[in-house]
């Protein structure tokens, strides 16, 4: 899940501030749009930032497509800023995608780009350091208890498949 | 308007309730009722519910204190509501306590209650559970209210508690103490906060007065208490003197003065005799816990006796089938005046059965009514029903069941309704289709209850079963539940009474399966908690006015007071007790596979109806093989579900039967044990006797001291007297005691300044333990004077 494809390679490497209470998000997003509605602009990441946000409530799906989101708090102010995506559908996870699973809302951060080592130019994604793939799978488990358990419930209506007998 | 009467030293409130014919009014005062000589100017009414109460308004404060506050979000936004701005909000810095806001009120007043405004979505700093303290001052507060907020965007209020025995007191601080908010990891915020109560001078000035007098009345009582204790004789009945302060009752002042000053224990223990005889203890008893005592019942044997009136069964060769075979999903009531239990139907892991049992508490002994109901009229093999009981008619009423999926096209959908007329020992089916009749369409884990009274039934919740694979139908994949009927047994009509809703109006009520329903006979509501409803557990409690046509939710279920309520999602059965206002409920093992785990035990819970509050009477968690004498005692029944638990609320004793223990290496095996459950508390005779043994206990190491030979003697045989030798824990203090003969030297250290001697000490440490049976209203103050210096 590595951002080897060179169209991402070129992208600016964005720092993420949350707009209310202007405490940093984080160091390595980047400015992209969603799969499913090119019309939405966001910014996403691939680490999961850690200390900065933290999950709300519970998963939920969208009427675009199937993957299973839950969203992403500023750990200062408590308001939502993104989500994350536990579980991607097929169709997304097959379609060109940059591999990021982490996505702030563009309203409710304030970006800036990032700068590299000189000081002079914009610092871009093709310059980061590769991450372990290790580290990336750790943040795609989704959470037990949010995941709907297939065994002895009916998949259509969720009742158990048995009475108390 | 509210008036304040000053009678005697005391400004307080007096409700008046009526006046007698000897021209007296009769008041509560103080929490106590009084009688009170006419002709006195007494104004006051001011009742519980029915209060004619001065107006509360909006009081006005400023923020005193805070702990922290975060960027922008300061304490000062709380006093401005702007659910539509994120910012308008105090935040702690962190979430690491403790994290507090003082708000100081202009006036001092009668904070009546708090409101806390929200943002317009739901936010994860909301509090989920905080505390709020009052008091005159900062250093000086009690808690007022200790809840949670719900994490929505409406605005809410709490009522702040305001009152002691009836008398209103004043505060001015508010102190507020978020201590979880709804993202665990998240900060504090409060968006809005309003305080009503009550400002006005002419109300809140005796308030004020009598709170200082209080204080000085409760620290006189408690140097009275101190100087007795140290036997400052002079000091106390000088001050006693002065001030005309009661240190307690009269009894108790008496009870001390021939226990500790005379060391008459004889009349000692009568003046405790007597204290029992005329109710004292009561409440003492009232506070104690329950203690559960399961016994496995093993019914005689039926084979070589001679026939019983009881068993009308044809039992042939088959010789062991004389008591209920093992299942689960079969359905039980009891006839409480012959303390018979019915037991019918059920699952055994096989097929459905339609056999029909009586145990007969009196001959503990199982006969069976019938072999298969259907060959006598009545209803067919099934489980999953639900039976309710006429005792007053002696009348047996049966509904639903449930049908596997693969016979559902097959069989009748047809909701039978029967009624069993023990007596006669008949079966009449009373409608073919209740659905027809304008009642529920055919149900399974569903709830019915019999309202003797005015012969009525009703039932809610349940299952609808329908065909599978109807085409026309393209909503077959929503399951649907039934909602609740009442059921007019004259005439033989239905009606409904309440849909399944999803809506949350006041009136509205969502159905479910796997809840608990029960009725009150005296105060004829019927009750209703948890609950599934496909995958999400409900954890609601709300009651029915069956008169009125009224719903009253007691708890909508969105606080978690986990730990402190039955948890949802493992099977509960509950009874009710109408005479004690009481709900028992027996909650087991989950349905769900994965919430089983391998050590969960029963846990056994009370509701109190008046007081609105669970109570968990135990919770097993493990099994205790330590003392093995103990543990036969401690033997309880195996968690399971699908079993059956009726109440006998006459003699106060629960029975179960059967269920599932949900051994998923053998799924079809079932239960078919019998057991009683008696939950105790101590009684009037074991308080008095207890109390007898300490005074003898004590009066035996007194003894001890001087006459060690009579000493031993008085052991033997009083003291001996008040132990329950049956018992291993009081045979083993029992035991321990002679050890007081052979202590030459005491390990008595003098108190400082006073001259108390090693028995005055003694003896009154002694009164002091006898003084917490009675009621807090007799008593001297709990607290010593010392216990309030600190290093």
């Amino acid at each position: 899940m590595s951002t080897s494809n060179a169209n991402f390679k070129n992208k600016c490497v964005t720092q993420v501030n949350c707009i209310f209470c202007e405490s940093l998000l984080c160091t390595r997003g980047m400015k992209a749009v969603l799969l499913a509605d090119t019309e939405i602009e966001l910014f996403s990441t691939d680490i999961p930032p850690n200390r900065t946000v933290d999950f709300v409530a519970s998963c939920y799906s969208t009427e675009s497509c199937k993957c299973k989101l839950r969203d992403i708090a500023c750990l200062k102010c408590g308001n939502v800023v993104g989500y994350h995506v536990v579980a991607p559908c097929k169709p997304c996870l097959l379609s060109c995608n940059n591999g990021h699973f982490w996505m702030f809302n563009s309203e409710a951060v304030s970006t800036l780009n990032r700068l590299d080592v000189t000081g002079l130019n914009l610092l871009l994604w093709g310059d980061l350091p590769e991450l372990d793939d290790s580290e990336n799978e750790e943040s795609e488990s989704p959470l037990e208890e949010e995941c709907i358990r297939d065994e002895d419930i009916c998949r259509v209506c969720f009742s158990p498949l048995r009475p108390e007998l | 308007m509210c008036y304040q009467y000053e009678y005697g030293e005391y400004g307080v409130t007096v409700l008046f309730l009526g006046q007698t014919e000897a021209n007296t009014l009769y008041c509560l005062f103080k929490g106590r009722y009084r009688f009170f000589p006419a002709g006195l100017p007494l104004l006051v009414i001011l009742c519980n519910k029915m209060a004619v109460v001065p107006d509360s308004g909006v009081l006005t404060f400023s923020i005193f204190k805070w702990s922290s506050y975060s960027s922008t979000y300061l304490p000062e936004n709380i006093l401005v509501d702007k659910p539509n701005d994120q910012s308008s909000r105090w935040s702690s810095e962190s979430n690491y306590p403790p994290q507090f806001l003082i708000l100081k009120l202009e006036r001092p007043a009668i904070v009546q209650s708090i409101t806390f405004g929200k943002y317009e979505k739901t936010h994860v700093c909301n509090l989920k559970k905080f505390k709020v303290f009052g008091g005159m001052s900062e250093e000086n507060m009690t808690e007022l209210l200790s809840s949670g907020l719900k994490n929505d965007y409406n605005k809410e209020t709490f009522t702040l508690k305001h009152k002691i025995d009836e008398q209103m007191f004043p505060c001015r601080f508010v102190k507020i103490v978020p201590l979880m908010s709804w993202g665990p990891s998240f900060n504090f915020s409060i968006w809005y906060i309003e305080l009503h109560g009550i400002e006005d001078p002419d109300v809140v000035q005796p308030c004020l007065n009598w709170y200082s007098k209080y204080r000085e009345q409760e620290a006189i009582r408690l140097c009275l208490k101190h100087f007795r204790q140290h036997n400052y004789t002079e000091a106390f009945e000088s001050l006693q003197k002065k001030t005309r302060i009661a240190l307690e009752h009269p009894m108790l002042t008496h009870l001390h003065d021939q226990l500790v000053l005379q060391g008459d224990f004889d009349v000692c223990e009568e003046l405790i005799d007597k204290a029992v005889r005329d109710g004292l203890f009561n409440q003492y008893i009232s506070q104690q816990e329950y203690k559960p005592r399961w016994s496995q019942i093993i019914p005689k044997c039926n084979k070589g006796t001679s026939a019983q009136e009881v068993n009308r069964d044809d039992i042939n060769s088959d010789g062991d089938d004389n008591r209920p075979g093992m299942r689960g999903g079969h359905q039980m009531v009891i006839d409480v005046q012959t303390e018979t239990v019915y037991l019918f139907g059920g699952w055994d892991g096989t097929q459905d059965l339609a056999d029909f049992w009586a145990y007969s508490v009196q001959e503990n002994q199982w006969s069976c009514i019938s072999r298969d109901t259907e060959k006598e009229s009545g209803p067919s093999a099934r489980s999953c029903h639900k039976m309710c009981i006429d005792s007053q008619r002696r009348q047996i009423y049966t509904l639903g069941r449930y049908l596997d999926s693969s016979v559902r096209n097959s069989k009748s959908l047809k909701s039978d309704f029967y009624r069993y007329d023990i007596d006669a020992n008949t079966w009449t089916l009373l409608s073919e289709d209740t659905s027809a009749d304008g009642g529920p369409k055919l149900v399974f884990d569903h709830q019915m209850c019999m309202d003797s009274e005015k012969h009525m039934i009703y039932t809610f919740g349940g299952r609808i079963l329908t065909c599978n694979g109807s085409v026309e139908d393209s909503r077959t994949s929503e399951p649907q539940f039934s909602g609740l009927y009442a059921y007019h047994c004259h005439a033989g009509t239905w009606s409904l009474l309440r849909e399944d809703s999803c809506n949350a109006g006041p009136e509205d009520v969502q159905s479910r399966i796997g809840h608990c329903m029960l009725f009150h006979t005296r105060n004829r509501c019927l009750y209703v908690f948890g609950g599934q409803r496909s995958k999400t557990y409900l954890n609601d409690f709300f009651s029915y006015d069956v008169d009125g046509d009224h719903v009253e939710i007691i708890s909508d279920g969105t606080k978690k007071d986990s730990g402190m309520v039955p948890m949802t999602g493992f099977t509960q059965r509950a009874t009710i007790d109408p005479e004690l206002n009481e709900i028992h409920v027996l909650s087991g093992l989950s349905k769900d596979k994965d919430k089983r785990e391998e050590n969960v035990r029963n846990s056994f819970w009370i509701y109190d109806i008046a007081r609105n509050n669970w109570s968990c009477v135990y919770k097993n968690d493990q099994t205790v093989k330590e003392n093995p004498g103990k543990a036969l005692q401690e033997e309880e029944p195996c968690p399971r579900f699908a079993h059956q638990l009726v109440y006998d609320e006459m003699h106060k004793v629960h029975y179960l039967f059967g269920g599932n223990p949900g051994k998923s290496c053998s799924p079809k095996m079932r239960l078919d044990d019998f057991w009683s459950l008696k939950l105790c508390r101590p009684s009037k005779e074991y308080l008095l006797r207890h109390c007898k043994y300490l005074i003898r206990k004590y009066r035996f190491e007194e003894k001890a001291q001087s006459e060690p030979l009579s000493a031993l003697k008085y052991l033997q045989n009083d003291l001996s007297l008040t132990v329950d030798h049956a018992d291993p824990e009081e045979t083993k203090e029992f035991q321990l005691l002679p050890s007081a003969l052979f202590k030459s030297s005491s390990d008595f250290i003098p108190l400082g300044f006073s001259d108390v001697d090693q028995t005055y000490a003694q003896r009154t440490q002694l009164f002091d333990t006898l003084v917490n049976f009675f009621p807090d209203s007799m008593t001297p103050p709990k607290g010593n004077l010392v216990d309030l210096i600190t290093l």
